[in-house]
């Protein structure tokens, strides 16, 4: 087993504060990596780090070992990372398939002018995008929404939607952070199927979440951030067990 | 005049929908006035020349200029926008070339041309140049709207919406920011071609932001969330409605102030907007719903009751 990702002695400091700091980190190809710790860990900013949103202070990250540090958001997407967002973050005003018919932006391959244009080869292709962003939302449950605004959607379809366009970009390393936020049991168990899925499909997943069970449940390996280092990495079983880890959770006292 | 300021509305929503307000429209205006007076009273190049070249040049000063503002983004973008369409005032005026204050005069209509159907075009009345701006009006219309149905628009409104999602998928704020604001520049530039050609002389003072600031409130009053529908109504009513009500030149900006008091506090949403909810899908269904609301309507003036 190969690794897509990785990062080595990484650090990202806001003024005096240190939201990572000598952080090294790999993540196998094909495996689901859970990425957990207390609030304020540095969990998400190592995910904006990764996808291109911050340059890190210090550090390399690579991805299938070319070196894509400092590399603009846009840029990595075009190599395979895509990410999600922490607050539902989707084009609102906009319709579900429009929604993910626009994380099919790099996937053109026809001329500019010919797109333009609309000739009979940018329409072919137009058409079967339309028909590719069907079978994601499909695959994702969401077919029957396809026309609905994605405002109006309830917050665990939005969620489910925001996936749906990352998947969209064809990406070879997808980053979910929070996936399970908000969601009722039924709907994190539906959860858990899609992003065990999405794997099979070949996709590398990592995921920041705070579902405790859910993430023992679903991941093949779990990282644990504090302060913004890694104090622990291992199976599910091992991070349960793991000391250091519980006290991070609960403070010094609940080690007693 | 309502052809011309409906584009310059256009050029606005444009770069709107990439999240961007600008008020160096009533500049980009300027550029292409000058550019094609320059081009056809001192170079001496035909009026149909002229025209395409002042867009073009507005288009080469727009790429510069969105080259050095876009990066900022946000409020910033705003003010340097306002900065530049100050500046471009200053530059006309000083520079001896651009005719000082007192601008450049003479400067031809376009010329005459042997047209199928129409026969022999001359431009001596205003008849010939109403044509000629509803031919350029429907050109630039056509031109946006292959834009906005391509991958461009859906990019342009990706980024509008949210920025970092769409950078997430892909797209480069940065490049398609810009592509929106060439082709805004050129636009206005074409319309500033077309006026010059049309008033015959050009003064710098026509071309301030305060200009640009007329330009947002036909966009606004006819409605942002339409692009093309929205700035003709907003500047036909802007422009036709004083002319109407026979309010003098010195007394218009208060006609104006009170219109954007009243759009801020009764209409966010223009005046299409108040159709927005009658007026979603299939044009039939559509026209029975204007049908339906003007009997309405109707029956609730002669009832006396306003519901």
């Amino acid at each position: 087993m190969g690794t897509i990702l990785e990062v080595k002695n990484l650090g990202k400091h806001f003024g005096g504060l240190a939201a990572i700091s000598q952080l090294d980190m790999g993540v196998y190809e094909g495996e689901i990596l859970g990425l957990i710790g207390p609030n304020g860990a540095g969990k998400t900013t190592l995910f904006n780090v990764i996808s291109g949103f911050f340059p890190p202070s210090v550090g390399r990250v690579t991805l299938r070992g070319r070196d894509v540090t400092g590399m603009h958001a846009h840029e990595i997407a075009r190599l395979g990372i895509s990410r999600t967002f922490q607050a539902s973050t989707l084009f609102m005003k906009s319709s579900v398939l429009e929604n993910v018919f626009t994380g099919f932006h790099l996937s053109y391959t026809t001329r500019r002018w010919k797109r333009l244009f609309r000739s009979p080869s940018a329409r072919d292709e137009e058409a079967r995008f339309r028909k590719e962003a069907l079978n994601i939302l499909e695959f994702m449950g969401l077919a029957s929404l396809s026309g609905e605004l994605a405002a109006n959607l309830p917050h665990g379809h939005q969620r489910v939607l925001g996936i749906s366009m990352a998947l969209a970009t064809h990406p070879k390393l997808l980053l979910l952070d929070e996936p399970m936020t908000g969601m009722n049991p039924v709907e994190t168990e539906n959860m858990i199927g899609l992003v065990r899925q999405i794997r099979d499909r070949g996709i590398t997943v990592v995921l920041v979440e705070h579902d405790m069970k859910a993430v023992m449940n679903l991941c093949d390996r779990i990282a644990v951030l504090n302060y913004g280092q890694k104090i622990a990495e291992g199976l599910p079983r091992e991070i349960r067990e793991n000391p250091e880890v519980v006290e991070a959770y609960l403070g010094k006292h609940g080690t007693k | 005049m309502v052809g011309m300021n409906a584009v310059l509305a256009m050029t606005f929503l444009l770069l709107l929908r990439t999240g961007l307000i600008t008020i160096a429209i009533a500049g980009f205006w300027g550029v292409g006035a000058y550019a094609s007076a320059l081009l056809s009273v001192k170079a001496g190049l035909p009026v149909w020349l002229a025209l395409p070249a002042s867009a073009l040049v507005s288009a080469i000063v727009g790429l510069v200029v969105g080259l050095l503002l876009i990066k900022k983004g946000g409020i910033s973008f705003v003010m340097l926008t306002l900065v530049f369409g100050f500046i471009i005032v200053l530059v006309f005026g000083t520079f001896e070339v651009f005719g000082g204050y007192t601008g450049i005069y003479d400067i031809p209509p376009p010329e005459a041309v042997r047209l199928p159907f129409f026969g022999l075009v001359e431009f001596t009345s205003k008849t010939p140049f109403y044509y000629l701006m509803l031919f350029l009006v429907s050109f630039i219309a056509l031109v946006l709207k292959a834009f906005y149905a391509a991958w461009t628009g859906r990019a342009w409104n990706a980024i509008g919406q949210g920025p970092r999602l769409a950078e997430s998928l892909g797209v480069s704020i940065f490049n398609y920011r810009l592509l929106a604001f060439v082709i805004a520049s050129a636009a206005a530039g074409l319309m500033g071609s077309f006026f010059a050609h049309y008033y015959g002389s050009v003064v710098p003072a026509t071309f301030g932001p305060q200009k640009t600031i007329y330009v947002h409130v036909y966009a606004i009053l006819g409605g942002i969330e339409y692009a093309f529908t929205g700035p003709i109504i907003g500047a036909l009513v802007m422009i036709v409605v004083p002319e109407l009500l026979r309010i003098a030149k010195e007394v218009e900006p208060v006609f104006t102030g009170i219109i954007v008091i009243l759009l801020v506090m009764f209409l966010p949403d223009g005046l299409l907007g108040l159709f927005r909810n009658r007026w979603p899908s299939s044009p039939v269904e559509n026209l029975g719903r204007i049908v339906r609301w003007m009997k309405d309507s109707f029956r609730r003036v002669k009832s006396g009751s306003r519901g």
